[in-house]
């Protein structure tokens, strides 16, 4: 039962699109990336609320058997069981280049670009905070783009080390210091080469597109790195290369005529009619409670005869005047 | 906590090695833990390839006499520099370098091998040591706190553990059952073997920072006694692994005739 072709499609939900990139989240681009690479047929969820994903969080990857998984690695290999596999012309030694390159990136990039999209104050209330309070839906905007950065935060320090008692700076000067000579390495790597391994990309060209993407493209007031990679000519050419090759329409898929993104969209736009009239209706329902109960409008139920209540609204009124 | 903090200056770069270096490192006989002993011995091998002398010296605060928290630490004229990687820099600094035949690609290589060492290796190496409930209770809690009074050794033990399961939750090691782990080591020592292929070291005739990272930690892992056999086992399956362990071990620790009981370890 192992075809090429599945029964059911295998379906990816994962952060959608801005800055001018397909996705904002590094494990859904690189992710997204791998799967153009490869052609496989993927139906693309791009949603901005991680509760509609099947395991709670982006990117998850609903495979053909109904299974759900959500390590970025684990839906690479499962693509790769899959025959849609980028690797498979890579020889032994290069196998191992990419696991080696892939700890580099891990260990020295990523801390620098969860640094830069959520610790740095600037960057983060400028441009992290912002797309992600814009994208994601009532009541999520409120407290998700600060939940993410609590966790971003804990998980940079725990990745930094625990007995680093200097000063912030010292420490940021030397993540950026590290993370510069990371991406000159990569650079040295790539040489003048289409991709990492040659002429086809392979698994490691989607991540290392993933965090140079997102470095160089979103408008960072803040970014010392991107600095740097701009002059390093050929990771820019690089990055281009693969957008223009792969991800030809990115800059048209955000507001997209897709029914998969626009569902989430006219599901939206009837709630918030709903529930401006709802909130209209219980504001009444507060007043006209208030005023029968305060005795301000009362409702008498006359059973006598017309004529008798009418005699005693004229009598009232003379009285009143 | 730890002995006032020493900034690594390298601006006093043109005093030459002393004689009376010192590398400090816990107790070997029954405090030091696997990963911990790894890293030392890839420090001391790595001296060893510089032809810099050096002596161990142990001691049960090593951790806490450290300027980063981490072990080992080298004790040279008046600085202290800890862990492998700013030791390179500082032995640089003095003008020692085994890294300086390689060209741009190679040394991209050489980095991106090391932290692969250090991403799967060592942190499988943690994973055995404070998750895996059998070593934990076996080994470890015994070892971490034994040159402690009851109950600060199991105090200590414990905080440990509890640090080194969160930051294995950070990066996405939590939820990895034992058996996920191995296959991690084995996909690294793969990689490693592959890289390795027929030649004496990484880069050919001569050996790097590269080389003395993957013997401390191999070497250690075959020659330390833990509950079971898996882990060693794992890197006894690449022939040509063993012999580099076997090779780097001949040549720069029992030919200098030095204290050749250091890395005979339990």
């Amino acid at each position: 039962q192992r075809a090429g072709k599945m029964a059911a499609p295998m379906e990816l939900f994962c952060w959608s699109g801005g800055w001018g990139l397909p996705s904002v989240d590094l494990d859904s681009l690189a992710v997204l990336t791998y799967a153009r690479f490869t052609g496989a047929p993927l139906k693309v969820h791009k949603i901005t609320n991680p509760w509609q994903s099947p395991s709670g969080t982006l990117p998850a990857l609903r495979t053909s058997h109904g299974e759900v998984i959500s390590v970025p690695h684990k839906i690479i290999t499962h693509l790769r069981k899959e025959k849609y596999n980028a690797d498979y012309d890579l020889s032994a030694r290069q196998g191992a280049d990419t696991l080696a390159f892939m700890s580099l990136l891990e260990e020295k990039l990523l801390p620098v670009l969860i640094h830069t999209f959520w610790v740095d104050t600037k960057n983060y209330v400028e441009v992290t905070r912002k797309w992600y309070a814009e994208a994601t839906p009532f009541p999520l905007n409120f407290f998700l783009p600060g939940r993410m950065q609590r966790r971003f935060v804990e998980r940079l320090q725990l990745l930094c080390g625990e007995h680093r008692p200097e000063n912030e700076e010292e420490l940021e000067k030397e993540l950026y210091h590290e993370a510069r000579e990371c991406l000159t390495l990569l650079s040295q790597r790539l040489g003048s080469q289409k991709f990492f391994f040659g002429d086809a990309p392979a698994s490691l060209d989607a991540f290392v597109f993933g965090y140079l993407a997102l470095l160089l493209q979103a408008k960072l007031p803040s970014g010392k790195l991107q600095a740097h990679l701009r002059g390093l000519q050929n990771l820019c050419a690089y990055c281009t290369h693969i957008l223009s090759l792969y991800f030809p329409w990115d800059g048209a898929e955000v507001p997209p005529p897709r029914p998969t993104t626009a569902g989430p969209d006219t599901e939206e736009e009837p709630n918030r009619r709903r529930n401006q009239i709802l909130s209209v209706l219980a504001g009444l329902a507060a007043m006209v409670g208030y005023a029968l109960l305060s005795g301000i409008v009362s409702i008498q139920r006359a059973t006598p005869a017309r004529a008798t209540s009418t005699r005693s609204l004229s009598m009232a009124e003379e009285d009143e005047e | 906590m730890w002995a006032g903090s020493w900034r690594v200056r390298f601006q006093e770069a043109a005093e030459p090695w002393p004689e009376n270096a010192t590398l400090y490192q816990q107790l070997k006989g029954e405090q030091i833990l696997l990963s911990d002993n790894a890293a030392s011995l890839a420090v001391q091998a790595f001296l060893q390839m510089c032809n810099l002398p050096i002596k161990v010296v142990c001691r049960a605060n090593a951790e806490y006499m450290s300027p980063s928290g981490k072990v080992p630490f080298i004790h040279v004229g008046n600085q202290v520099v800890s862990e492998l990687g700013p030791i390179v820099q500082f032995v640089k600094a003095k003008g020692h370098s085994l890294s300086d035949g390689l060209d741009e690609v190679q040394k991209a290589e050489m980095k991106a091998y090391m932290e692969l060492v250090n991403n799967m290796l060592l942190t499988a190496e943690l994973y055995l040591q404070w998750c895996d409930e059998a070593t934990v209770g076996e080994i470890t809690h015994a070892r971490y706190g034994s040159p402690y009074p009851w109950p600060l050794n199991h105090i200590l033990a414990y905080q440990k553990q509890w640090e080194v399961k969160r930051k294995m939750k950070a990066i996405g090691w939590g939820n990895k059952t034992l058996d996920q782990v191995l296959e991690d080591v084995d996909q690294c020592c793969q990689a490693l073997s592959q890289r390795l292929g027929t030649q004496p070291y990484f880069f050919n005739k001569q050996p790097t920072e590269l080389d003395a990272l993957v013997f401390g930690h191999l070497y250690t892992i075959l020659t330390t006694q833990l509950t079971n056999d898996e882990l060693s086992e794992k890197v006894k399956n690449y022939s040509n692994l063993l012999a580099f362990c076997r090779r780097i071990e001949q040549h720069y620790f029992e030919d200098r005739g030095k204290g050749s009981s250091s890395i005979r370890s339990s």
